[in-house]
This record gives C-alpha cells, structure tokens and sequence, in this order.
C-alpha cells in the first residue's frame, strides 16, 4: 500500500463531495442546526401552551355550584378557574366543549360541615394533555382544602397533624453531577452521533462506489496503477471524514442548542425551567477528557459505519441500488439507541461492550454520564477496531472479485 | 509488443473466450473485429489485467499478465465507448488525478496537457466541469486520460460508439496519427469500416475464436468478395457450419 496514492484517492473524494451542495446541507449543515432547533423550540412551545393554560381564565362545567363550599370557590378562581352551570357533563367534556366539569351533589356543603363522608365527581379526558392539566388544577386545590378541613377538626380534637403521617420517607439523590445535568434525553447524544455518522458517510460511500460504476469511470481507475487495495482505503478514509464530520456538527449543535437553552430560557421561564433544561440536556457537563473520549469513540464508530458502508455499497451497480442497500442499516442503528435506554439494566456486563454499534452507543452513554471505566472502554474500542478491519478486509476481497466489479 | 496465447474465459455456464492466440507488433494498429457478444471486450480487459483469464497466458509490452500486472499497467491505456468522467471535477482536475497514479510531476502533466490539447483541441473542456459535456467531449477527455502517461500500447474498445460524426472523425484522426514505431495499438470494433481505414491487421473473432487474422485487403481476397463486410459474413458464415460438424 502506498499512502500517497491512498491520499490521492481520499482527496479526490473529499473534493467531491464538498462540491455537492445538497450533500453538504443534509450531512453538515443539518446536523449543526437541528438540535439547537429541537431543544429550543420544544420548551419554547410546551412551556409557553403550559404558562399560557397556567395563566389563562378556563371555563369549566358544573352543576350543583350552589352546594360548593365558599372557600373552595375563592380557592378555584384563584387558580383562573370560572364556572359555568349546565347539565350533561359528561357529554359535553366528551365532545370537547369543555376540558373538564365538576359534579357537585346536592347538599355538598351542609353534609361537609356536619362531618358526613362526601365527594365530588372530577370529569376530565385522560390522554388529553389539556384536559389533564386543568383537571390536576381542580384535583390540588381540592385537595389543599381538604387537607385544611382535616387540620381544623384535628387540631379541635385537640391533636396534631401530625400523626396522619407516623413514617416519613426523605430521597437522596446519588447520582454524580454529571449524570443528574445529562438529563432524561442523554442517551440521545450517542443516537444522534450513529446516525449523522451514517447520513454524512453514506453521501461519500455512495458516491465512491456505486456511483462510480454509474458514471462508467470504475474501469479506467482499475487499468490504471493503482492498486484496488489502496482505491478501497482511500474511499474508506473519505467516507470516515465525511461520516466523522457529521457526527461532530451533531455534537456542536448538541452543545449549541444547550448554550442557547442556558442563556435564553433560564432567564425567560421561571419555575420549572432548570428542570426543562436539565431534561433536554442543557446543562451538560464537559469535560475535555470527557470530549476527547467522546471524540476517539465517535472516531471508531465512524471506522465501523464507514467499514460496512464501503463493503455494502460495491456490489450496487447503480447509485439507486445502493440507496436501498443501505436504508436498512438506520434500522441497525435504532435497535441499540432504543436497548441504550434500558442500559440500567444491562450497563455492567462486559459483553455489552463488544457487541458492535451497541458498544458504542452505551459506552458514549457513559461517557456523557462521566460514569466511564477503564475495561468497557478497552473492550469498545478494540472490537470497533477489529470489526472496522474485519469489513475493510471483506470489502477488498469483493473489490477483487469480477462477479462484484463487473456485475451484469 | 503484445502476445496472447491459448486464453480462455468462461463465465459461470457462457464460454466466452477458447484458446485465443494472436500478436501484435510494435508499429501496428490491430482490429479486433467481430459481431455482439464474440469476446472483444473480454479479451481486451484480460489483456488489461481488469479480469483473469481461466487458462492460457499473455504478455504486454514484454510484462506477464498475471505475475507483472502492475507493470502491464503502467504500459497501457484504454479508451472504452461507455467509459465516463468525475462529474464533479473539471477536465483538468480528471487527468491530476490519473497523473499522480503514474507518478507524473505537476510540471510533466501540465506538459503533457499541452501537448493533448493541440493534438484532440481540448479547448474548454480542460477549466469545466464535465457535467453537461457532450458525449464527444467527454470522449475527448477519456482518450487524454488514457494517454496521458505515453503508454507504449493503447486498446480502444468501441471508442466511437455513440459519438456523432464529427466527433466520430476526431477520434479516428487521433488513432490514425497517434500511433508510431513504438507503439502498438489495439482497435476493438465492430464497425468495419473503421476497420478498413484505421488497422494495419485484423483479427476477426467469433464465438470466442479467432477466425481469421489477416491484412484487410488479404482476407478480402482470401474470401472471395468485394469488400471487407462481405468477406467478413462469408469467414463467419464459413467458420459457424465449421462449428456444428
Ligand atoms: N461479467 C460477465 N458475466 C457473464 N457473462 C459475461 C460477462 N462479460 C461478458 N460475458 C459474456 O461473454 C461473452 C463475450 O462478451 P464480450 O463482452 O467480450 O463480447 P464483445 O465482443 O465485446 O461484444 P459487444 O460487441 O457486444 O461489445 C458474451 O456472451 C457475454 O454475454
Ligand atoms: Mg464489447
């Protein structure tokens, strides 16, 4: 192998596709653009329809508003809530004319101060998130006025309130700083890194081999002097910068969107927007061994993505062919982003770490997590490396063959 | 200059080459002439060490096919019909990259461009990018690559197909005058005049054999007829009831 004609041949690859503008858009543009628009726009939306329903007078339907304690009334309107008397309540939150009603039996009020058992019936639409929220409205403030009634009679029983609840049970937190800021939606930094590594590499991949056979120009590479060996490094290598520059505009737009989320929405959403930013992930903790942990693995993944890319897509006669060859490998993909999330129950056993992509994947979980160790480590990046050699070897060994360079 | 001798080629069930013999001369323009499917193409990337031949043997430019091929490599260049270009690149950056497999320096290959722009008027095909080429000069561009390391033997291999008259005209101008002492050519066609006006000798190739091999005039007398077609359908015409007693 001579490294000046694998260069060469890398190069002309990468110029290629660099000239491609589409190719450019959708494996770097993209990739840098849609998690900042992702994390910012999901609070965005969900927090502003949440305040706004928060904040805004909602109507509900009642009847029996006449037996309705006093005090609880005030505590409604005081949570936006207004009434409405009608009958019929079921239908009517059914056929969504309301979110919710409220059934207050007759003689509510009297049978309550008289210490009688009584109760109301809540009518809502599970599944319907705005339903659901303005129902939990009325159910807390049902219940803060509850609470208070049982505090009074207690308290005239001459007891304390305290002896409802004999045991109390206080959670401690102990997970490190950096798992509590990667947030729920961590395990979508590995996922997001296999698949722009995918999407970037397969434009190159494509172009290097099928195409090539498509435009005709296969065959004047082959008679020249270099060797097949080196024509299939050198596309490898392009397809990895091309597969490994996608996945690193996918974490520069991870750590984008999480600046911007920091910078933006701390100050704009109040309660509840630390815990909205920590779950997309914004507050993510880097360190730069963490980065350049992440950086060698997503190097490797790479190798691999760009290994299986190369060996799949030569024995496609048309660019055509070869997109349908490799479609299914988002599947191959999604299958280990979706196990990653059950990763708790599998994260300590070793053999996790060499199954290929899985390995990846969870590792990187980790990393992000900054619950890395030494031996997962060791056991990702060897079985990366060898199953990266191991389809480059069969990729040249089908670069040899007639039946595959020749296919009629 | 080149020497073919006994090659033989099956594909899984089809025969495609049996025991083909033949030589070529240094100074010699060789027409491989024969109907769809005889095995031009199948001889031609054997002898460009593209396929390996089942059995027999063969040699360019004093290389083995099979133990020296990358030297058999760099003494060849091969022109084909349907060959394409980067379309991404333009003419210029094509024939960088094909320059650098033959190790030639920047300054050699910018010699060497000159030198094939007067000779196939490259013109503006050099500074463009070759989308939107015509087919003729694409073809222009393909033959530049082919020779653009002065390799002693050049196959083409339906070069004109597909190529409009004039452009036709440029590529058979170019086989007509590239040729010299110390080259040796070999025209792979099945278009006879071509054959009539470019080869110095002609193999004519049927279901894979070597038929005749002769001057064009000699297999026209040899046959009997007036013209190289006629004696072309009577050789094969002779050589198929030939095949089945
Ligand atoms: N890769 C291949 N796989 C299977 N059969 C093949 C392959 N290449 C050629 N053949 C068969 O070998 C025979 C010779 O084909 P070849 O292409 O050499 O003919 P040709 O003389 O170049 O014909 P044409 O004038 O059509 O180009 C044909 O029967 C063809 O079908
Ligand atoms: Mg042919």
């Amino acid at each position: 192998m001579r490294l000046s004609f694998i260069l060469q041949v890398a190069k002309k690859e990468i110029v290629s596709t660099l000239r491609d503008r589409r190719a450019i858009v959708s494996s770097l543009l993209i990739p840098l653009l849609i998690l900042p628009f992702v994390m910012l726009g999901l609070p965005l939306l969900l927090g502003g329809l949440f305040q706004r329903e928060q904040s805004n007078v909602t109507e509900i339907a009642v009847t029996g508003l006449e037996y309705l304690p006093p005090e609880l009334k005030t505590e409604l309107e005081a949570q936006n809530i207004s009434f409405s008397e009608t009958s019929n309540l079921e239908a009517l939150v059914r056929d969504g004319e309301y979110q919710v009603a409220l059934s207050i039996p007759e003689g509510f009020n009297d049978k309550l101060e008289s210490g009688e058992k009584v109760s109301l019936t809540l009518i809502s639409k599970t599944g319907n998130l705005r339903s659901e929220l303005n129902a939990s409205k009325i159910g807390e403030a049902v219940s803060k006025f509850s609470q208070a009634i049982v505090t009074q009679r207690l308290s005239a029983a001459g007891l304390s309130a305290e002896i409802l609840e004999p045991i109390g049970v206080e959670t401690l937190d102990a997970s490190s700083d950096a798992e509590r800021s990667s947030g729920q939606l961590a395990w979508l930094i590995p996922f997001f890194i296999a698949m722009w590594t995918l999407t970037g590499g397969q434009v190159t991949a494509l172009d290097a081999t099928a195409g090539e056979k498509e435009r005709g120009t296969l065959e004047s590479l082959l008679v020249s002097p270099v060797r097949r060996v080196e024509v299939v490094v050198g596309k490898f290598l392009s397809t990895l910068t091309f597969g490994l520059s996608a996945s690193v505009m996918a974490i520069l737009g991870y750590l984008l969107g999480g600046a911007l989320l920091r910078s933006i929405f701390l100050k704009q959403l109040d309660e509840g927007a630390e815990e909205v930013v920590q779950i997309l992930g914004g507050s993510l903790q880097t360190t730069p061994l963490s980065i350049i942990l992440l950086l060698l693995s997503a190097l490797l993944l790479a190798s691999l993505i760009s290994a299986l890319l190369i060996s799949i897509t030569m024995f496609a006669r048309t660019y055509k062919e070869a997109q349908s060859y490799v479609a299914p490998l988002s599947f191959v993909m999604i299958i280990p982003a979706i196990g990653l999330q059950f990763s708790d129950f599998f994260g300590t056993n070793i053999i996790v770490y060499l199954v290929p992509i899985l390995n990846a994947l969870v590792l990187m979980d980790d990393i992000v997590k900054g619950q890395v160790a030494f031996l997962p480590l060791l056991a990702t990046w060897a079985s990366l490396i060898g199953f990266s050699v191991l389809f480059l070897d069969f990729a040249f060994r089908n670069f040899r063959r007639e039946g595959v360079i020749f296919r009629t | 200059m080149i020497t073919a001798s006994k090659l033989s080629k099956s594909f899984a069930e089809v025969k495609a080459l049996s025991e083909l013999s033949f030589q070529v001369n240094s100074g010699e323009v060789y027409g491989l002439l024969g109907p769809n499917g005889a095995g031009k193409t199948t001889t031609l990337r054997i002898l460009a060490t593209l396929i390996e031949a089942s059995s027999g043997t063969a040699s360019v430019n004093g290389f083995d096919i099979k133990k020296d091929a990358e030297e058999v490599r760099k003494s060849i260049g091969v022109v084909n019909g349907g060959m394409g270009l980067y379309d991404r690149l333009t003419g210029k950056e094509v024939l960088y990259y094909f320059a650098s497999f033959y190790g030639m320096s920047k300054a050699a290959t910018d010699k060497r461009i000159k030198e094939l722009d007067d000779l196939l008027d490259l013109g503006d095909t050099l500074s463009r990018r070759t989308t939107g080429f015509s087919t003729g000069m694409k073809q222009k561009i393909v033959i530049a690559r082919a020779v653009l390391h002065d390799p002693p033997v050049i196959f083409f291999d339906e070069a004109t197909s597909g190529l409009d008259i004039m452009a036709r005209r440029a590529v058979m101008n170019f086989v007509k005058a590239y040729p010299s002492q110390s080259r040796a050519v070999i025209y792979s066609t099945h278009v006879m005049s071509e054959v009539e006006e470019l080869c110095d000798r002609v193999g004519i190739i049927y279901k894979g054999k070597l038929i005749a091999e002769d001057k064009v005039e000699a297999l026209i007398e040899q046959s009997g007829e007036r013209n190289l077609e006629n004696a072309f359908f009577k050789l094969i015409e002779r050589s198929g009831s030939e095949m089945h007693t």
